[in-house]
């Protein structure tokens, strides 16, 4: 099995990375999870799959060593891994074993023959670098949702388990139930502009008069509680691309932005006008959310 | 208990200055240290307050962070001593580079237990520097995590989970990063940073550390990404309910609502 690619994930969420390969190259998905996930990629139209189980003890991060170790034989040209935190701690195990480079943030990848040329964001996405490598590379995406069956099944290569470091002692389930930013056409999104957690509901009133999910920035859903993680937008959280993306109370840092670039249309409402997300809005407003929010749900309201 | 954290000391992209032809200018932006460093160096200084032991702060960087006000400004966040491996060619070094010479400096220091970091640089933010240190260390590492608790000879870690919470053992030595709200980090008060004018600061050569080089492109070019062109209309929101009514008014008639 000596595809040019090997992509590793532990969820079945890596529509997006296979979305990012472009031309008819073999891939092969390594998958350090469950059964589950293995059954929901088997026609995900990829090239094999490989498959090291985890279990209610082993986290994937305890088969490091081991992935290194797989992916090494296998000496793939480009190792892929959707950017989220135990891919990571696999990817760094492989890339070390290759001794490649690790480039976070790419959002376009080709293999050729000889070489592998990507373009990837530097510093939250400050500036773009268009590379071209010669050897082999390990590089970190965006995993997207989880890709659509394609009717035809390939074949699963079994490998036993060796963890090593790390055991699971308990699991306990979230109480936030999770929400699927990633799909919505409309998102209405509140920062720290909201001054209280009773005031959350004043922006849920807003989304439900928009028919839109909310989201948040990173401050309200990590350090405040507010909001689920999985809830927040930006380099570190959701990459969304709504049709329409509404940022109420949010300064629109770097960091926050680069998860909503790919909005068709954003209202910015802020009461400080020189906020840097008016630079990049469609439409902006120049306020107090407290005064706006409540006349907006109420002039939608009123379209109905 | 021998704890170092790795901290960077950098500048907030949000802060620099871009041409036209993708260079960036970082003079107008201040470096500090890592937001989310500061995370770290408070978890380390919970498990010493109960396990004992000490706090190192180990940082890899250009020049910069070797002078007076950056190891003042890391010695006051709670740490025993620094080790500082500064060199004009770590200045913006690349995640396998400065794994590599954070992997060389943690088995300098010696008897290291646990290595905790921050969630991520404020620059880069790649999230990977944590995972290749583990690697190159050849220890076990998690993302995500919450306040350890020292049982024996392991460590406890609650870390986040797509789905909830996992409460792991972790075998030490090891290599974790902290979430950004695993605890409330202290702001450094006068008496901190008095305290870290006579705390010690080692200075390791990068040349003594034999650091092989990384991996380099064969073709590399930088530019300004291509944003997406916004109308960046702004409506007098006064009058909020007319201000309202026209938002909603426009964004009917683009066929957005
Ligand atoms: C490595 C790294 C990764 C990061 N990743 C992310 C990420 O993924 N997502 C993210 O969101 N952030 C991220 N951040 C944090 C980011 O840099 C910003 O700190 C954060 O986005 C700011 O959130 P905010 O806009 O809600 O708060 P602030 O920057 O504090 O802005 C609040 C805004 O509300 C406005 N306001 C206040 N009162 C009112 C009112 N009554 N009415 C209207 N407006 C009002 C203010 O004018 C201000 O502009 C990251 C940071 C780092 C260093
Ligand atoms: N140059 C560096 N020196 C010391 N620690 C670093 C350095 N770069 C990254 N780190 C650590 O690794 C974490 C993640 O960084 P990054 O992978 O760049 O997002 C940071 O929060 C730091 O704790």
């Amino acid at each position: 099995m000596s595809s040019p690619i090997w992509m590793i994930t532990t969820s079945p969420a890596i529509g997006g990375a296979l979305g990012l390969v472009e031309g008819d190259v073999e891939v092969t998905v390594l998958v350090v999870g469950d059964q589950a996930t293995v059954d929901a990629l088997t026609e995900a139209g990829v090239t094999a799959l490989v498959h090291v189980p985890t279990s209610d003890t082993v986290p994937p991060e305890a088969l490091a060593a081991q992935v290194g170790q797989l992916v090494a034989e296998a000496s793939p040209s480009v190792v892929v891994a959707p950017a989220r935190g135990p891919e990571r701690a696999l990817l760094a195990a492989a890339a070390t074993a290759l001794d490649a480079p690790v480039l976070p943030a790419v959002t376009s990848l080709r293999v050729d023959e000889y070489t592998v040329s990507l373009v990837r964001g530097l510093y939250g996405g400050l500036v773009a670098a268009t590379e071209t490598y010669s050897g082999p590379i390990a590089v970190l995406v965006d995993g997207g949702v989880a890709p659509a069956p394609t009717g035809t099944a390939v074949p699963v290569r079994q490998v036993a388990p060796s963890p090593a470091g790390l055991t699971i002692v308990s699991t306990s389930a979230s109480q936030q139930a999770s929400v699927d930013l990633g799909s919505a056409t409309r998102v209405v999104a509140v920062g720290r502009g909201l001054k209280a957690r009773e005031d959350v509901e004043l922006i849920e009133k807003l989304a439900a008069a928009a028919g839109a999910q909310v989201g948040c920035s990173r401050p309200l859903a990590e350090g405040q509680d507010w909001f689920a993680k999985d809830q927040y937008v930006g380099i570190s959280g959701q990459h969304i691309a709504p049709d329409l993306y509404l940022a109420i109370g949010i300064s629109g840092q770097l960091q926050h932005m680069a998860g909503v670039r790919g909005a068709t249309t954003i209202v910015a409402i802020n009461a400080d006008e020189k906020a840097p997300v008016f630079t990049e809005c469609d439409y902006g407003l120049v306020g107090d959310l407290y005064d706006i929010v409540p006349a907006l749900t109420a002039a939608l309201t009123e379209v109905g | 208990m021998k704890i170092v954290i790795a901290y960077k000391w950098a500048a907030n992209p949000q802060d620099a200055d871009v041409a036209a032809d993708g260079r960036i200018d970082w003079s107008r932006a201040k470096s500090g240290f890592g937001e989310y460093d500061a995370v770290a160096a408070e978890v380390a200084r919970r498990l010493v307050d109960v396990a004992g032991g000490e706090v190192i702060g180990l940082s890899v960087g250009g020049p910069e962070i070797a002078s007076g006000l950056a190891r003042k400004g890391a010695l006051s966040r709670g740490l025993d001593r620094l080790v500082i491996v500064a060199d004009p060619s770590l200045d913006h070094a690349d995640p396998v580079t400065t794994a590599r010479v954070l992997a060389a400096a943690v088995e300098q220091i010696g008897d290291v237990d646990l290595v905790l970091t921050g969630d991520a640089s404020v620059d880069v933010a790649g999230k990977i520097v944590p995972a290749l240190l583990a690697a190159r260390l050849g220890w076990p590492t998690l993302a995500d995590c919450g306040q350890p608790t020292v049982t024996g000879a392991a460590l406890t870690v609650d870390r986040a989970t797509a789905g909830g919470r996992q409460q792991i053992t972790v075998q030490l030595p090891a290599v974790l990063s902290t979430a950004p709200d695993a605890v409330v980090p202290r702001v450094p008060g006068m008496k901190d940073i008095l305290a870290a004018a006579k705390r010690p600061v080692q200075e390791l050569a990068v040349a003594d550390l034999a650091i092989a080089p990384a991996t380099l492109p064969v073709s590399a070019a930088v530019s300004r990404p291509q944003l997406p062109s916004r109308r960046r209309h702004m409506i007098d929101a006064t009058d909020p309910a007319a201000a309202a009514r026209s938002l909603v008014a426009e964004l009917t008639a683009a066929g957005t609502l």
